[in-house]
């Protein structure tokens, strides 16, 4: 194509606006790009014309919006604080404009997070209340106050009665896990099918009992298991723990998941299915697996239990033979005081399952001596106090007793005299041997019958007159003169001994010379017990 | 390590845990379909890009008294859609499903499995039905739970087409049909 006529004509055109004739040009112009002029003064116009300009963009607003808020976050940045800005501005000016937006969540908000409260609250009121009083939380009070660790951090590391067993994070939409740990790999099903369906069971309860509103389950009881449960805004914090976990798991659960929330929260909400992102909160996930091995520990303190156990069961076993022996030991003493003759107890008392024992009763002297029976029972005769009364008992054996004591003196008050260096007996002091005969087979009888043997003494004596050998000799005579009239009566002479005591042994009061015709005599001596076998 | 959240809905009995129970792991009865309404299970799918860990949410199915619950539809990245090739009201319930699917978890892949193939002769889906489908942008694939045909592919079929999905943002419906 040849341009030449064009060029031409443009040339001309320029002289004409440089003074010439323009009309041509004008024309040409008009002719050319008048359509686009007119195109270009009403897009002029329409740049010019706000009310125009604001019209074709809300036009396209929204799906600019729309656009950018798929493609990254900045929009999202460059509004915040124009929201906050705005919100501010609106709570300054009409507070009740927000108020009544806020109105039907905020009640709800309230009394969720109240309720949340007090079942925290109750939870921790029991756990409290037997820490308060245990030894063991006490040495943790210590520990913390020592170390400057706050209490709750203490027990939850100390608390050996609860093991997290498993750490799930979920991510919340989807319901796939995000990260696990485990304490031993062994215990592993596939975390990523109990995750999903850990979700899908939280979506059932959601929508079969909880309405919209709920935010899902947060403990599953089972048992020794436990499941605990923590929601946030993209992810879900559940943990598997075995034992009683201490309510301060809870507030460590809330601040690991708020601490993930925070640092991958972009990562969270933009998730399209890669978890290797997650691998970095493992660390985070792994400070939650807390707690010792909950049955190792119930074995010890079982053992421990059972130790203490056996040992108080001894000690009340001991104590209760103890006191069934004394008591078995009291019993028989009473019952043995009770057939004594001559004892008739009036009270038997035991005071303070054996620490003391009281007896009162009467108690005939002839009888034998209870002092002796308590110390031969076996009780301690410190314990026991006695109180006796006296009294005659009319047992037969006491009878027999008495009258062998009667005999007794009535023969060792009987005197046989003799005249002056004599050993002949006078008719009166004859007569005198038919008495004493009675007397001694009386002895004789009863000391059979209450077994008491017995010796008779034939005590010969002279008077202080004459030499001594002479008197030994006369007081011997004297004495076998008894002997002889006594066994011609038909006593045994094995029960009778002869003593010549010549003149050692005068009547005290014996002075004079009437007094020492008194010590021209035999006397008689019963000699009982142990002498009497000689 | 990638993971995806897999749905499958169709109407009850068209053969869902069948046609999956083959070639997945599984760990959860059946009875928790009846109970909290899904079962979950697993399937591993080699990927060019590495392996893509499926977690199926086999969703109880469709019936008069069940319906699909939204929130177990939430976050799924795909899901696979069945009908009874014996039963043609289950493609009506499938058409109806996929909408709500749609509603629920948005523009996601979806795969249109019609089971039954190895009793083709007496089904009572036609082929015009399929083109039908497939004219809306389905993609449509012939199983049988009881040979296992085509059972595997679908995975992978699904599998490609959801982490395409991760470079594109245009409608997937459209992606899928082409």
């Amino acid at each position: 194509m040849n341009t030449a006529p064009l060029r031409d004509l443009v040339r001309e055109n320029e002289n004409g606006l440089n003074g010439g004739s323009g009309g041509d040009y004008t024309r040409l112009r008009e002719l050319l790009v008048g359509p686009e002029q007119s195109r270009l003064e009403e897009l002029q116009r329409r740049l010019d014309d706000r009310q125009l300009r604001t019209e074709d963009l809300s036009q396209i607003v929204a799906e600019a919006i729309a656009l950018r808020a798929r493609r990254d976050h900045s929009l999202q940045h460059a509004l915040n604080p124009l929201i906050e800005e705005a919100v501010q501005t609106s709570v300054r000016r009409n507070p009740a404009v927000l108020a009544n937006a806020l109105y039907p969540v905020i009640g709800e908000a309230v009394r969720k997070s109240v309720a949340h409260a007090l079942s925290g609250l109750v939870e921790s009121i029991n756990q409290t209340l037997e820490r308060s009083l245990s030894l063991e939380a006490l040495m943790w009070r210590i520990e913390g106050w020592r170390t400057g660790r706050p209490f709750g951090e203490v027990v939850l590391t100390r608390s050996l009665r609860y093991r997290v067993e498993q750490v799930f994070l979920i991510h919340r939409e989807t319901g796939l896990l995000l990260q696990h740990v485990a304490r031993s790999e062994q215990l592993i099903q596939d975390s990523d099918m109990v995750s999903g369906m850990l979700t899908a069971i939280q979506d059932f309860i959601r929508d079969s009992f909880a309405g919209t509103g709920g935010q899902g389950i947060e403990t599953v009881e089972m048992g020794e298991f436990n499941l605990w449960v923590q929601h946030g805004p993209t992810a879900i914090l559940a943990v598997a723990v075995t034992g009683t976990p201490p309510p301060e798991l809870r507030n460590l659960l809330q601040r690991t998941l708020e601490r993930v929330e925070a640092e991958y929260g972009p990562l969270l909400s933009s998730f399209t299915g890669d978890a290797t992102a997650f691998d970095e909160a493992r660390p985070l996930l792994e400070s939650c697996l807390l707690g010792q091995q909950a049955q190792k520990v119930a074995k010890q303190s079982r053992f421990f239990f059972m130790a203490f156990a056996v040992t108080l069961l001894l000690a009340i076993g001991l104590g209760f033979f103890l006191i069934a022996r004394s008591h078995r030991r009291w019993d028989l003493l009473v019952e043995q005081l009770r057939n004594e003759p001559g004892i008739v107890l009036t009270g038997a008392d035991r005071f303070w399952w054996g620490r003391r024992y009281e007896l009162v009763g009467l108690r005939d002297p002839l009888s034998t001596d209870p002092d002796k029976l308590i110390r031969a029972s076996g009780l301690d005769p410190e314990k026991v106090t006695s109180r006796w009364e006296p009294y005659v008992s009319l047992d037969g054996k006491f009878a027999l007793s008495r009258e062998f004591e009667t005999e007794k003196t009535a023969l060792e008050q009987t005197v046989l005299r003799f005249p002056l260096n004599s050993a002949q007996l006078s008719a009166e002091q004859l007569a005198k041997l038919d008495d004493i005969e009675v007397h001694i087979s009386k002895l004789q009888n009863d000391g059979a019958m209450i077994g008491k043997k017995f010796t008779i003494e034939l005590q010969g004596n002279t008077d202080p007159s004459g030499d001594e050998a002479k008197n030994d000799k006369l007081s011997q005579l004297r004495a076998e003169v008894v002997e002889k009239a006594l066994v011609s009566r038909g006593v045994s002479p094995d029960m009778l001994r002869i003593v010549a005591l010549g003149s050692r042994q005068p009547e005290k009061r014996a002075t004079g010379a009437y007094l020492t015709e008194l010590n021209r005599r035999v006397k008689f001596l019963v000699i009982t017990g142990k002498e009497a076998a000689r | 390590m990638i993971k995806k959240k897999i749905c499958m809905v169709g109407a009850y009995g068209v053969g869902k845990t069948s046609l999956v129970a083959r070639f997945v792991s599984s760990m959860f009865s059946e009875r928790y379909q009846t109970t909290v309404g899904v079962k979950i299970d697993k399937k591993v799918v080699q990927h060019p890009t590495g392996e893509v860990t499926l977690l199926l949410w086999d969703l109880a199915g469709e019936d008069a008294v069940t319906t699909v619950r939204p929130a177990h539809l939430k976050g799924s990245a795909g899901y696979i859609l069945v009908m009874d090739g014996l039963r043609r009201n289950t493609l009506a319930v499938a058409i109806d499903l996929q909408g709500r699917v749609r509603e629920a978890a948005g523009n996601i892949p979806f795969v249109c499995v019609v089971n039954k193939a190895d009793l083709r002769e007496s089904w009572e889906i036609r082929q015009a039905d399929l083109d039908d489908l497939v004219s809306r942008g389905w993609t449509v694939v012939e199983t049988s739970a009881k040979t296992g045909a085509a059972v595997e592919g679908l995975f992978h079929t699904l599998t490609d087409t959801m982490m395409q999905e991760l470079h594109v943002d245009d409608s997937t419906a459209d992606a899928i049909a082409g």
